[in-house]
């Protein structure tokens, strides 16, 4: 257990300035953005509580929010997919303690099942974040193709940190 | 009450939940004194740690482009300078000529304002050129001076410009006097400072205080008489011999010459005439 909190700590503070430096500057077409760091509420375990995973949630959004000066939007963001995380996982896997204590991921889930929970979050994610902003500026079309351009771009962008992860794992194995 | 607790434990998700959304729409929510607050703004010391490092790398990424914009805006700037530089240097010369007083003694003189456009001082033979040429009437053999002295004199000209033979050049001689009194020396480099010249051959008897004035001895069509020169400083070497030598400061600052007089003398087609003639005398005789 404590490791899986030292790794998240590691994650939470090699992800957040990453999105700031780096990932924030990665604008695609004026509309497609990497949101990556949401993949520190995708990768918690299905053990953590709901409670614990709401507060993960809003402070990892708010860490986000005070360096892109974004205040508000990725915390009630982020807030809203730690809630439907659970809902989210158990549409593609019926049985909630098939997981045990670990993260989900490609290895402990099945590679399609996990697919399906990344891109449902991903995209759950960027629709609650550009609608968020929309209240401020509306415009359909920017919204459905920010939306989906950011889906698919913070998509790919998870997906190669997550065959990262896991070739290392496969070669502290061998 | 018991049951009011299990009641708020049983839903704890929603009530965080809701608790932090309420705390997200406040911040949303535009005039709020939170969303000034300097900690939740990336001007807080974590985040400005983190730009700053990232800035310290990235700062880099554009240096190509900035330099070759601080490049054209250095040339532009630059071509700015010359062109003002050039039109001040034209109102100074016109400037100049008016200022400048002309002795009427030395009144079948006539002066023609030039621009240096280059100059040594630290060659061991020293030139300067001038900005005016043939076609302004500068022919070689003529004197150059400046507001303060003696210049040179010019060895060669094309249309446009000219080559002054230095006062800080040892194949430059220039008849002198001690103002004052009529014993003359030639005046030639010391060949080290650019401020110091010696006097050369002056007589034995001849007298002279440190500080006295050094001027032309108009025993020469080049430069009129009177012309200062510069001043004494002492005597390098000692009075046994029939000719001594003194040591000269010169008026002209060859360091910073800017604009100069080229000294052309009308009478000097007549005067080599006379002298020709004179020549010619001792030849036929």
């Amino acid at each position: 257990m404590s490791k899986t909190i030292l790794n998240f700590i590691l994650l939470f503070l090699l992800l957040i300035p990453a999105q700031a430096v780096i990932f924030n500057n990665l604008i695609l077409f004026n509309v497609a953005i990497p949101l990556v760091f949401i993949y520190l509420i995708i990768r918690l375990p299905m053990t953590v509580s709901v409670n614990a995973a709401l507060t993960i949630g809003f402070i990892t959004g708010l860490s986000v929010d005070i360096f892109s000066d974004t205040i508000g939007v990725n915390a009630m963001g982020c807030t809203l997919l730690a809630f439907v995380r659970r809902p989210v996982f158990h549409l593609y896997v019926s049985l909630d303690d098939q997981l045990g204590g670990q993260s989900p991921s490609i290895s402990t889930m099945g590679s399609a099942a996990y697919m399906k929970y990344l891109i449902t979050m991903t995209t759950f994610y960027c629709l609650t974040v550009f609608l968020i902003e929309a209240f401020q500026f509306f415009n359909l079309k920017m919204l459905v193709l920010r939306t989906v351009a950011s889906s698919v771009f913070t998509f790919i962008a998870i997906y190669a940190i997550d065959s990262l992860s896991i070739r290392r794992r496969h070669e502290k194995k061998l | 009450m018991n049951e009011l607790f299990n009641f708020f434990i049983r839903n704890s998700k929603w009530f965080i939940f809701a608790f932090y959304m309420v705390i997200s729409c406040v911040l949303l929510a535009g005039d709020n004194p939170y969303q000034r607050h300097v900690f939740l703004t990336s001007a807080n010391a974590v985040s400005a740690t983190v730009y700053e490092a990232s800035n310290n790398v990235t700062s880099y990424f554009n240096l190509r482009d900035i330099n070759e914009d601080l490049n054209r805006r250095n040339a532009a700037l630059e071509k700015e300078v010359i062109d003002l530089r050039e039109q001040l240097a034209r109102y100074r010369e016109a400037g100049y000529t008016d200022t400048m007083v002309v002795d009427s003694g030395i009144s079948h003189f006539d002066f023609i304002v030039a621009g240096v456009i280059n100059n040594s001082v630290s060659k061991p033979y020293n030139y300067l050129t001038i900005n005016k040429g043939t076609l302004d009437g500068v022919v070689p053999e003529l004197g150059v001076i400046d507001q303060n002295g003696v210049v040179g004199i010019v060895s060669a000209s094309a249309g446009h410009s000219a080559r002054v033979l230095s006062l800080l050049n040892p194949n430059f001689r220039l008849s002198c006097k001690i103002k004052g009194s009529n014993n003359f020396g030639s005046l030639v480099w010391g060949g080290e400072d650019p401020e110091i010249a010696l006097l050369e051959e002056l007589p034995r008897h001849t007298v002279y205080q440190p500080g006295d004035t050094i001027v032309t001895s108009g025993f020469s069509t080049v430069f009129p008489e009177g012309l200062p020169v510069g001043i004494v400083l002492d005597d390098g070497k000692d009075h046994s011999e029939n000719f001594f030598t003194l040591k000269i400061r010169l008026f002209a600052d060859f360091t910073a010459l800017s604009n100069v007089q080229v000294v052309i003398n009308n009478r000097k087609d007549e005067i080599m005439a006379v002298e020709g003639s004179d020549i010619a005398q001792k030849k036929t005789r």
